[in-house]
């Protein structure tokens, strides 16, 4: 069964650009990673599929049904995670979770105090007193509490430390574990690619590709950079698989994908300095994969 | 329920101040009266010679030597700040989820537009019912005190009824500008600039006594303290002038607010 689907998707805000043509399945029981960079669309088809706002044209159906005729009924199993957390505030976490519980047709008390143990949340505290990063965490429980069968969550996991997205990333795990469906829109590659199945990928508002996690790595690039101590040539790395190739003095980058062996017996060769192998940003999926 | 509850417990606080407000703004009027009626018809006098002072003070066909003449004047300005309140908790109640960014929370929840304008109506409902009690036992109680003829809760009492569709009338064209804008930031001025615009109408009526059409314009108009007193009822066409603007109005904040994005 298809979860989400939505067909033609398109949101103008006036003359501005929303999204165009979003074609988006995601299936139960997926983990699906909604990438691209920030103003790319991925809050606005969220919006859409919350019934928050309404398409331009399009349509956007959750549980087989239109977002926009049965926005309230869907949303009794749907759990939202927004990227800034706003609440009311002079309201106590305990007050505000009670309240976010108080909207579902079942009794979310267990669910509550389950969730507040693993994120380790003191709900005596007044709201306006927390640190950005607990706001997060109030937002992850209050969207947690229901036992949704669809999570959305958009951008969660700016302002968390490290330790607190681990336990995070877990909880999501189990619930994906239990059935449920999660969509996690993410500017960050490496995010998405510990947690997603699949993957879509949105550029200026289009969906530019659409992959499986494990093909997207498999073909994955990575990014070198080398400091050497003499000044090399540059036919050195004239290679298939190679691309974007920079020399600068003493300093080389460039992308490259194929036998990982190969650039590094070439790497052997060379009197080095320093040497970073990292994971491609966004921006260079976007110049080197996609264009 | 629950919203009708977040809604109460939210404006808790400001309708105690206003409560509070309006008991002191009776009570320091009514004392005020003691020196008016020590003079006697002096004063009367005086503003019979500043007939456009006595429209500002909307002192015209009163004798205001009474207590329940001298509170009429009163009223006007308790008619000003109930529709100052009726505005703003109109515009908030509505635009509040989008101006702190909280609609984001709620509309994420399993409630629709329309469940949620319901209950928050229901709320404001009943801080405006509120409002309009402590108004009445303040007014019955101080007024009375003062009084030396006939009793007149009577009066007061059909007062509080015509200012109890003010205060809808301005609460629903709150609401209904909250719904319109979207901008959320604007419902309150804009609200509280109709509220304005038509409380200074109804003075310069007062003081032309000129284009007398023009008063179906204003709410003031619609049921001033001198009609009770000197007619012991209003004309029943401002009632349905009255109704009809707030339904015209609900059903605007209902329509809007169910169509539009949220600014979110």
């Amino acid at each position: 069964m298809n979860v989400i689907e939505t067909s033609k998707l398109t949101k103008y805000y006036g003359e501005a650009r929303g999204i165009i043509d979003v074609d988006l399945v995601v299936e139960e029981g997926e983990l699906y990673g909604f990438i691209g960079p920030n103003g790319a669309g991925k809050s606005t088809t969220i919006r859409i599929l919350l019934s928050l706002i309404y398409p331009t044209s399009g349509s956007a159906k959750i549980f087989g049904k239109d977002v926009v005729e049965y926005g309230a009924e869907i949303k009794q199993d749907i759990g939202y995670l927004p990227s800034e957390v706003f609440y009311y505030e002079n309201m106590k976490v305990k007050d505000l979770l009670n309240y976010s519980a108080s909207f579902y047709k079942k009794d979310c008390s267990k669910r509550i105090l389950e969730l507040v143990e693993i994120m380790d949340l003191d709900t005596s505290k007044r709201i306006e007193d927390l640190s950005y990063g607990n706001k997060k965490k109030v937002g992850i429980v209050q969207g947690l509490l229901h036992e949704p069968k669809l999570i959305i969550l958009d951008e969660p996991t700016g302002g968390l430390d490290p330790l607190i997205q681990q336990k995070f990333f877990n909880l999501l795990k189990e619930e994906n574990k239990k059935g449920v469906t999660i969509l996690l829109s993410s500017h960050v590659l490496s995010e998405v690619q510990r947690l997603c199945n699949r993957v879509a990928i949105i550029k200026e508002g289009r969906i530019v590709n659409v992959e499986k996690m494990s093909d997207l790595a498999s073909s994955n690039y990575s990014r070198f950079r080398l400091e050497t101590k003499n000044p090399i040539d540059k036919s050195i790395f004239v290679l298939d698989g190679v691309s974007g190739l920079k020399i600068e003095n003493n300093s080389v980058s460039f992308m490259y994908k194929g036998d990982i062996n190969t650039v590094i017996k070439i790497i052997a060769s060379i009197d080095l300095l320093n040497l970073w192998v990292e994971e491609p940003d966004l921006e260079d999926i976007f110049l080197h994969y996609y264009e | 329920m629950n919203i009708i509850l977040r809604e109460l417990k939210a404006h808790r606080r400001s309708l105690i101040g206003w409560s509070v407000g309006m008991f002191f703004l009776i009570l320091v009027g009514m004392v005020k009266y003691q020196g008016f009626a020590s003079s006697g018809q002096s004063a009367n006098d005086l503003f019979k010679g500043l007939p456009t002072l006595a429209a500002l003070f909307g002192v015209q066909s009163v004798d205001i030597s009474t207590a329940i003449g001298f509170y009429s004047v009163l009223f006007l300005y308790i008619l000003v700040m109930v529709s100052i309140h009726a505005s703003l908790l109109g515009a908030d109640i509505i635009s509040k989820e989008e101006q702190d960014k909280t609609a984001e929370f709620l509309f994420a929840k399993p409630v629709t537009r329309r469940q949620a304008i319901t209950s928050k109506l229901q709320a404001a409902l009943i801080n405006v019912v509120i409002l309009n009690l402590v108004t009445l036992v303040s007014s019955v109680v101080i007024v009375g005190a003062y009084n030396k003829g006939a009793s007149v809760t009577g009066d007061i009492l059909l007062m509080m009824v015509g200012m109890f569709f003010i205060q809808l009338i301005f609460l629903s064209i709150g609401t209904a500008a909250a719904a319109l804008s979207k901008r959320p930031k604007l419902a309150a001025p804009v609200a509280t600039s109709i509220m304005l615009i038509t409380f200074f109408l109804s003075l310069w009526l007062d003081i032309t006594k000129k284009y007398s059409g023009l008063k179906y314009l204003t709410p003031f108009k619609y049921f001033e303290a001198k009609t009770i007193i000197n007619n012991g009822s209003y004309d029943p066409v401002f009632y349905a002038l009255s109704l009809g603007i707030i339904v015209v109005m609900l059903i605007a904040t209902y329509r809007f607010y169910s169509v539009r994005d949220l600014s979110v």
